[in-house]
């Protein structure tokens, strides 16, 4: 019986092939976006990034093929564990980009930051699968969700790494509203917060408020913080319709974009592809979303369902919010475009995701319901 | 079953809520997106194109000057410029730092490239050394291996050989300050007939990234070089006339040709080193050259006026001659002035020359007989004569800096000074002093129109150009010309003459001279020695003549005319002596040319 169960999941149901089939366009779209931003070279870095394409392949199959049970039942052990990971980046952390936001494992740079924003998903989905329904609409039971995502939001702030706060704040937020927090106090303590912004200002660091400064007032600075955006938008505007080709892009290939292999990916993209492949790739993520929120509404218990949402929520709000801000629609607070952008990190979240989603799709109506 | 239907459709609901805002929060982006593609894609495109490309001049060669004997005397030197391109911070650096100790630079040399190099390091190349010399090109060859992103670029420069000689007449030229650099003409020649001398700029569009570095040729277009141009300057005449001259203070001489108008000479000086203003001038250089009293920056042939003193007094011959007021019998007496109203005007010699005729009144230059017909004539008849001899306008040479002199006139007076023309004012006209104010090329041209019997009768400077007067049929009558050109003769060769210690010669010259006072002398000082006075107060020496006149038509006129040269017979007349003397020792003549 056992034996059976793993040789089912060992294929794909139908349901996977529309996943699929983004997912191969998006890393398709990844790896030839990279090979012109490493200036249409099959260099050491395109090689690095088509490997980690592949290596976050394995990884999601690998999550996939775990037993569901397990990201359930170790839901607060991972939690704690990137925490802990947190705090230690806190004190031993590295200086890297005048941040302290990666631990050096002699072979690798590992964020915990990164992995906090699983990490928590996980948690929330697995305290409120186990909170009986009477007792939502209780206050106090909402507490330690909110010191769940509040904790790790300000270690994370403390770093300073601002945009992975955000997500994280509005990830924990958007979870713990579509898991039944009451709506009149949701409503209300939103827009207390909205008032008490401006008082947040005091607690951010200078190039934060500068960030925020420019994003107001683009021509303040215009060969700083402004010179990016500036650069950025040249570059997506003077694609028109078509773009200016694959590899053809000048803003691109003479440098005149800042990190165009990281945040600023979508431009190197826009700029070559024009308005008609910018849409597409938008609609490829906007699909991707679409179906993290529909295999949340497909699982059959509510931790899936939970976590499936979580991982929606994130992936919107990276796309969301880096596509914003190369458009200069938002401040520049360093946050990649989902496996797109050159890195690790970001490209394992993603990939795991994935494989979190076709796991919760898969796995059965009784697990822990 | 421990949750409830309830609790799923409120996920359900609340999902739909996130969802939704996220649909529409994307589809914000597809807006913003449309925004920036399609409706600023012309503003977001010509951004793009600035930024990646750099239109650079292709400057061409500026055309060169020669004489009419085929001597240049403006003429395109190589000048090596050492630029530097953007690069790193630490790349530049170094490569400063090599090119500083090859080179010598001094300390704040280098500062400051590395300054303009910090605040634009999207710059064009950065000119560290303007105008290498042999010497540092060749050390700097030996490093040229270990350096990188630096080169040399060749732009050319002008030079002139014979600086003083020629400064007035060519001019000097200074780069455009329109970033193009191009040489541009600022005075004499090298400013009128820029248009020909410049050419046509080419253009190099380049690609360029980031930081500046040129990344390939997009396209270019060829300078067209400008056109060489040759004048009717002599050199050998010209070096003459300048050699005589450098020894005065301040000065200048025309050499005409008759026959066709050609300029083979044209000197002032003080003159000014016009390759100096070319290339690089100090502030302090060039505030010398401003403030000097003696103004080396004027062309004193055309841009300096004068009255023209006694010379004027050929147009008063001729006019009344034409309008049949006097005729050769008639006399006029002079005894030292006439009385004309309340005033008495005085002739130069107070002792009076008695009863004098035309001839004689020319060549003793006899100011009461020009009274009495200036009278005569009224100064309308004056002023038309006067014009049709060129007076009061330029006498066309193609010089930017001409000046027209004054010519006055009722109307003049009226504009000028609201009131109407006194008639004494006629009678310090007729002999060429008052308001009356002339160019020495005037005066030559004056003498040219006389001797070609030519009303038209024009100079030229440029070859180029025809001599299209000779065709005129706009004479001056031979019958009375001719009566003054006697009477010039006479100023030369008769004992009485004016200019007849200086120009006795076998092959005769003919001529005027004319001392134009620069203030008006108090009675007491009527008749002393010009020599006793201060320079700036002595009177401008002037002489003009022509020459060969020995049962010939005179071929050349010589205008000399020295600043506060006291007399134009004793100063201005024996250097147009020697041009003359020059001049006849050509077997053939220079006209030829």
């Amino acid at each position: 019986m056992e034996l059976l169960k793993i040789k089912r999941r060992m294929f794909f149901p139908n349901e996977f092939k529309i996943l699929f089939l983004i997912l191969f366009f998006l890393l398709s779209i990844s790896f030839l976006g990279q090979y012109s931003a490493f200036n249409g070279d099959f260099s050491e870095p395109v090689q690095k990034h088509l490997l980690r394409i592949f290596s976050g392949i394995a990884l999601g199959g690998c999550v996939y093929w775990c037993n569901f049970k397990m990201w359930s039942n170790f839901a607060y052990g991972f939690y704690a564990t990137t925490f802990v990971a947190l705090i230690i980046v806190e004190i031993l952390g590295t200086i890297k980009l005048g941040a302290q936001r990666w631990i050096d494992l002699y072979f690798f740079t590992f964020q915990p930051s990164e992995l906090m924003k699983l990490s928590l998903i996980l948690a929330l989905s697995r305290y409120y699968s186990l909170l009986p329904a009477d007792e939502i609409a209780i206050l106090k039971n909402h507490i330690p969700p909110l010191l769940m995502m509040l904790l790790p939001v300000l270690l994370i702030l403390k770093q300073p790494d601002l945009g992975t706060a955000g997500v994280l704040f509005f990830v924990g937020c958007g979870m713990i509203f579509l898991s039944g927090f009451p709506m009149k106090i949701f409503v209300g303590g939103s827009i207390s917060a909205l008032l008490l912004c401006p008082f947040g200002w005091y607690f951010l660091h200078d190039y934060q408020k500068n960030r925020i400064l420019t994003f107001l007032d683009p021509d303040r600075d215009p060969l700083g913080t402004g010179y990016h955006v500036l650069q950025s938008k040249i570059a997506i505007g003077s694609g028109h319709l078509l773009g200016k080709g694959f590899l053809q892009g000048t803003q691109n290939k003479l440098n005149f974009l800042p990190e165009k292999n990281t945040d600023f990916i979508f431009t190197t993209i826009a700029e070559e592809v024009g308005f008609i492949g910018s849409v597409l790739t938008i609609m490829l993520f906007v699909a991707l979303i679409l179906y993290f929120f529909w295999s949340g509404s497909a699982a059959k218990n509510l931790f899936s369902k939970l976590l499936c949402r979580g991982l929606g929520l994130l992936l919107f709000l990276h796309v969301f919010i880096n596509i914003a801000m190369v458009m200069g629609l938002m401040p520049v607070v360093g946050i990649p475009l989902p496996l797109l952008s050159y890195g690790g990190s970001s490209m394992i979240t993603f990939m795991v995701s994935c494989g979190l989603i076709m796991a919760s799709l898969a796995s059965k109506k009784n697990t822990q319901d | 079953m421990r949750h409830s239907a309830s609790v799923k459709k409120e996920l359900h609901r609340r999902t739909a809520i996130v969802l939704y805002l996220a649909l529409f929060l994307m589809s914000l982006l597809v807006g913003k997106l449309y925004f920036l593609q399609i409706y600023c894609y012309g503003k977001y495109f010509s951004m793009a194109e600035k930024n990646r490309i750099r239109l650079s001049p292709l400057l061409p060669k500026r055309g060169r000057i020669f004489t009419a004997d085929k001597k240049v005397i403006a003429k395109n030197k190589r000048h090596h410029k050492l630029t530097i391109e953007s690069c790193g911070e630490k790349k530049f650096s170094e490569n400063l730092e090599l090119l500083a100790r090859c080179l010598d630079m001094a300390e704040e040399e280098k500062k400051s490239i590395l300054e303009v190099h910090r605040s634009f390091p999207r710059h064009a190349p950065i000119v560290v050394r303007d105008g290498l010399s042999w010497d540092e090109y060749s050390k700097l060859s030996l490093i040229f291996h270990r350096l990188t992103h630096v080169s040399t670029d060749s732009v050319y420069v002008r030079e002139y050989p014979d600086p003083l000689e020629y400064c007035h007449v060519v001019g000097y030229v200074s780069r455009s300050d329109n970033g193009l650099q191009i040489l541009t003409g600022k005075t004499g020649l090298e400013q009128s007939i820029n248009d020909e001398l410049i050419g046509e700029i080419g253009a190099m569009r380049t690609e360029i990234n980031a930081v500046g570095r040129k990344m390939r040729l997009l396209d270019s277009t060829d300078p067209i070089n400008g056109q060489d141009v040759v004048l009717t300057i002599n050199s050998e005449i010209q070096k003459y006339v300048f050699d005589l001259l450098a020894a005065e203070k301040a000065g200048a001489c025309v050499v005409l040709n008759i026959e066709n108008g050609d300029i083979l000479a044209m000197v002032s000086v003080p003159g000014f080193d016009n390759n100096l203003i070319s290339s690089k001038i100090s502030r302090e250089q060039w505030t010398a050259l401003t403030n000097d009293p003696l103004a080396p920056l004027l062309n004193r042939t055309i841009s300096c006026t004068y009255p023209p003193g006694s010379i004027f007094k050929i147009v008063v011959a001729i006019a009344a001659l034409s309008e049949g007021i006097i005729s050769p019998s008639y006399t006029v007496h002079c005894a030292g002035g006439i009385k004309y109203g309340d005033n008495v005007f005085h002739c130069w010699n107070r002792g009076g020359h008695g009863r004098v005729n035309i001839y004689d009144a020319i060549c003793m230059s006899c100011d009461c007989f020009f009274f009495e017909i200036s009278q005569k004539l009224g100064i309308d008849k004056i002023v038309e004569y006067a014009e049709k001899f060129g007076f009061g306008k330029i006498a066309g040479l193609g010089l930017g800096n001409e000046n027209a002199g004054l010519l006055p006139s009722r109307k003049w007076k009226l504009l000028r000074y609201g009131n109407s023309w006194k008639p004494y004012e006629t009678l310090i006209t007729g002999i060429g002093q008052g308001a009356l104010l002339t160019t020495l090329m005037q005066l030559t041209v004056l003498f040219g129109k006389l001797y070609s019997n030519n009303y038209d009768f024009v100079p030229r400077l440029l070859a180029q150009r025809a001599p299209d007067f000779l065709s005129s049929k706009n004479k001056i009558d031979e019958r009375y010309a001719g009566i003054v050109k006697e009477a010039l003769h006479r100023v030369c060769n008769c004992w009485n003459g004016t200019a007849s210690g200086s120009c006795k010669s076998s092959y005769e010259i003919a001529g005027k001279t004319g001392s134009s006072q620069v203030r008006r002398l108090k009675s007491n000082e009527a008749g002393l020695n010009q020599a006793n006075f201060p320079w700036h107060m002595r009177d401008h020496a002037i002489f003009v003549g022509v020459a060969p006149c020995k049962n010939q038509t005179p071929r050349y006129v010589v205008a000399v005319l020295l600043e506060h040269g006291s007399s134009g017979a004793r100063a201005a007349a024996p250097i147009a002596r020697k041009i003359f003397d020059k001049l006849m020792a050509h077997p053939d003549g220079i006209a030829k040319n």
